[in-house]
């Protein structure tokens, strides 16, 4: 299959996700588990933007809030809006990460990390080191994240208990 | 320094096929190559791109081998752009038939003198104007084979992609979900086959 016929065939895989993130993110107190990356705790932000595609044209909407719950945006979903890019903050005991995480390719946009501590004029290259390893904790987290999601997603597990909570969830948020 | 001060948006590569025997030799002779090279003030070229120091993008000389930060390759990519700005454009060609028509004591300028007053009047402006500079930052992770690179303009990634093959004869692959979920699924021992049985979620028809 051709590459782009391919990332239009599985666009929802990153959406889904999205839609998992925002309901695990909401459901477990924001804290995740990821191993040998240690605890994280994720939230979503104050934007999230929703996209209805199908035989209609394409219809996007933009939530923004003050509300962590977004009832509109939740509400969205019953009416078949994907979510197509999210704001997320990931902390880490004191430090803080935030970006917007895109559906589609799974970008990192407007990427923050953590105040890098080295001093530019007496470690150019500490600096470099410390930023790049600051940038690729945060991917390194996505994927994590990600992979817990596919796994899950392919297992007999997703239809008997995963996706009967996350309908749920999406219920209480009408 | 883009890369080190403020936010950054970036998009995710994997690059093909195994790094090439000799690339601690070969590479710093192909970013020679490929190094950026300023727009001349005289050139009619409206566009230059090559490789820059990430952390200063004045310097693309690479005197201490910089782009080597063991176990990256790290260098930004330049691109410089001339623009003329469409209103400037037509104002100076309007002025530019007028002279003409007065000197020549004619009305009407032929479709073919005009084009070429348009391509004179273009050059012209394009020599006057100054370039735009942007530096995206480029990190190759070598043993991983992993490239970040900082921007998510689609056509800036493909300029990219084509510009990292012409430097290093390696081809990129975006990232995106499918080919990170079947990387998971491989590394698990678990089937990949079973991505293809999976279809969008949809809640319209829960019975809300």
């Amino acid at each position: 299959m051709a590459l782009l016929e391919r990332v239009r065939q599985s666009e929802f895989l990153g959406r889904d996700f999205l839609v998992w993130l925002w309901f695990k993110s909401e459901t477990n107190g924001g804290e995740f588990d990821l191993g040998e990356l240690g605890r994280i705790e994720l939230r979503f932000g104050r934007k999230i933007k929703l996209q209805a595609e199908g035989d209609r044209a394409t219809e996007t909407v933009t939530c923004a809030g003050e509300t962590p719950h977004m009832k509109e945006a939740r509400f969205a979903l019953t009416v078949d809006k994907k979510v197509t890019e999210a704001e997320i903050t990931l902390t880490i005991g004191k430090d803080l990460w935030s970006f917007v995480l895109d559906s589609k390719w799974m970008n990192l946009k407007s990427l923050k990390t953590p105040k890098v501590m080295q001093d530019k004029n007496d470690d150019p290259e500490g600096l470099f080191y410390e930023k790049v390893f600051l940038i690729e904790k945060a991917i390194s987290i996505v994927n994590a994240l990600y992979f817990s999601y596919i796994k899950l997603r392919v297992s007999p597990q997703w239809s008997s208990q995963e996706r009967p909570h996350l309908i749920r969830w999406i219920r209480e948020g009408r | 320094m883009s890369i080190i001060l403020g936010s950054i948006s970036l998009t995710r590569f994997s690059v093909e096929g195994p790094l090439p025997d000799h690339h601690m030799e070969e590479f710093p002779e192909r970013i020679a190559r490929y190094a950026f090279r300023k727009l001349h003030e005289d050139s009619s070229d409206e566009r230059a791109v090559g490789w820059v120091n990430i952390m200063d993008m004045l310097d693309s000389q690479f005197a201490a081998k910089e782009f080597f930060k063991d176990p990256y390759i790290a260098m930004s990519w330049r691109v410089d752009e001339r623009k003329i700005p469409g209103k400037a454009l037509k104002l100076h060609l309007r002025e530019a038939e007028a002279e003409i028509k007065r000197a020549e004591n004619v009305q009407y300028l032929s479709k073919a003198r005009l084009q070429e007053i348009k391509e004179r009047v273009r050059l012209q402006l394009l020599k006057r104007s100054i370039p735009n500079s942007s530096a995206y930052a480029m990190v190759w992770h070598l043993p991983l084979g992993v490239v970040i690179f900082g921007s998510v303009s689609s056509r800036l990634c493909d300029e990219f992609t084509e510009f990292f093959f012409k430097t290093f004869n390696l081809r990129l692959h975006t990232v995106f979900p499918y080919s990170l979920a079947h990387e998971c699924l491989e590394d698990s021992g678990i089937q990949t086959d079973l991505l293809d049985d999976l279809h969008p979620l949809s809640f319209e028809t829960e019975g809300w």
